[in-house]
């Protein structure tokens, strides 16, 4: 996040269009880590979350002409093609996709047990920190960041009603708005 | 809604995980256009979300970036060396040493071109065949790992009725039908001790579109709701944990009622009941 230049959203896609090395390294510098974030908490592994990473990024380079706005906003449509990519790397590993029918439960002591044994010293202090999100938050954030559930799959999964999702969501994204100090 | 109860809705976080139905993120694509207010708040939340999946990751390679480019970069480049060379060359259409080829020359590059189509349609013609077959594998592969998961979670719902009857302190009350001519059963599993209660309603038909099961304990003669059961659990194996606590219970019965639920149980519409 430390570009010396920031674009608006409009610019930064018009940008993108021409497909320019500076286009390249403002997209690489503001959203590469984040889809590798989310690669990695799907596949858990580094080198095929970075084999994915490079092939969401060529997806992205070639694909950028039929984005428009219309379809959400620019980072809505990178972590669709991120997910997407991770999941289907999942399945083409031949693991079934447990997450579809795991409840609500299972996801949130799944997304303790993968903070454990998730290593990295810079970060220990603050994962320890998302992890005293309420478990009813975590498991929706679990399931709509990062397993790419719509609202009415997780209202069924939950077992609670779609409305419910939403203002959980909204606490939710409170809380680690809080954590990461974002202002 | 004002813009202050809108942002509380819940409704711009759905938004940006891209967790909206097409028609509810128009909506919010709507809004977002004709408010600052609402597009300052959502820049928020895309940031945590970045921050978020940042804080998920270990660091990558500093040469990854490198590395990427020269993926996407070689693709446009080559697209483009190619084209370039096509446009500006010129072909001279006769050259000075032209000579007028013979009659054999014809024949042969006729026939050379007709062999050229016969093989290439041959070729296209299998490519095609191996395409649609390729097609037809990826399907059945979908239609075995949907199986497949439809297979596990019937053999997790097998499992948990496995535990809970071997559970000792767990009660079994089966649950008989109150409509005359209409066999139908269901089961509850009740640990007092604990206060928990499983549901299993394997012997009861799916509802009609618009009406729900609903579980009611019989406490001191008056029914208790016990919340309303998932329609997919109808005529399944499933067993599903109660959301109340279960204390106490003279009897337990399943009545239809609309989606949602009722206050108080529809009477001719109670389905089978069970003493505990």
């Amino acid at each position: 996040m430390n570009a010396a230049v920031t674009y608006t959203e409009e610019e930064l896609i018009q940008l993108l269009k021409g497909q320019s090395r500076q286009a390249f390294n403002y997209l690489y510098t503001n959203y590469a880590p984040a889809l590798y974030g989310v690669i990695y908490k799907i596949l858990e592994d580094e080198q095929t979350s970075q084999d994915v990473l490079q092939d969401v990024f060529v997806k992205i380079w070639n694909n950028i002409a039929q984005y428009n706005s219309d379809k959400g906003r620019l980072y809505t449509w990178l972590l669709n093609i991120a997910r997407n990519s991770a999941i289907d790397k999942t399945r083409s590993k031949g693991e079934i996709m447990k997450s579809k029918i795991q409840t609500g439960e299972n996801v949130v002591h799944n997304l303790e047990q993968t903070s454990k044994t998730e290593v990295s010293t810079d970060t220990i202090g603050l994962r320890k920190m998302v992890n005293q999100l309420k478990p009813e938050y975590a498991s929706i954030i679990d399931l709509a960041y990062f397993n790419g559930y719509t609202i009415e799959e997780i209202s069924k999964a939950l077992n609670i009603p779609s409305g419910t999702v939403k203002t959980r969501m909204r606490s939710a994204m409170g809380q680690l708005r809080e954590i990461y100090a974002v202002k | 809604m004002n813009t202050k109860e809108y942002i509380e809705s819940g409704n711009l976080e759905a938004y940006a995980l891209g967790s909206l139905p097409p028609n509810e993120a128009r909506e919010v694509a709507e809004m977002l256009s004709a408010s600052a207010e609402l597009r300052d708040e959502l820049a928020l939340i895309e940031k945590t979300m970045l921050m978020f999946a940042l804080s998920s990751a270990p660091e990558l390679p500093s040469d990854f970036a490198e590395k990427i480019w020269q993926e996407t970069g070689g693709i446009t480049n080559q697209k483009g060396s190619t084209n370039g060379g096509n446009i500006n060359k010129t072909i001279p259409i006769q050259p000075d040493h032209y000579k007028q080829p013979s009659a054999w020359k014809y024949a042969a590059s006729w026939v050379a071109l007709a062999g050229s189509i016969a093989i290439n349609v041959m070729l296209w013609n299998s490519k095609n065949k191996t395409e649609s077959q390729n097609i037809t594998m990826l399907e059945k592969l979908d239609t075995l790992q949907e199986k497949q998961q439809q297979l596990t979670s019937l053999i997790d719902g097998y499992q948990k009725a496995k535990n809970m009857m071997a559970d000792t302190a767990m009660k079994t009350i089966v649950m008989h039908t109150m409509q005359k001519g209409h066999p139908m059963a269901a089961t509850l599993y009740w640990s007092q001790e604990k206060a928990e209660a499983y549901v299993s309603v394997d012997g009861l038909p799916t509802p009609p579109p618009g009406m729900q099961y609903q579980l009611w304990a019989i406490q001191d003669g008056k029914p208790v709701d016990m919340g309303v059961l998932p329609n997919s659990m109808a005529n399944t194996p499933n067993i599903k944990k109660v959301d109340m606590r279960v204390i106490s219970g003279e009897a337990f019965a399943i009545s239809l009622e609309k989606e949602g639920g009722s206050p108080v149980p529809t009477m001719q519409n109670i389905y089978v009941m069970g003493k505990a």
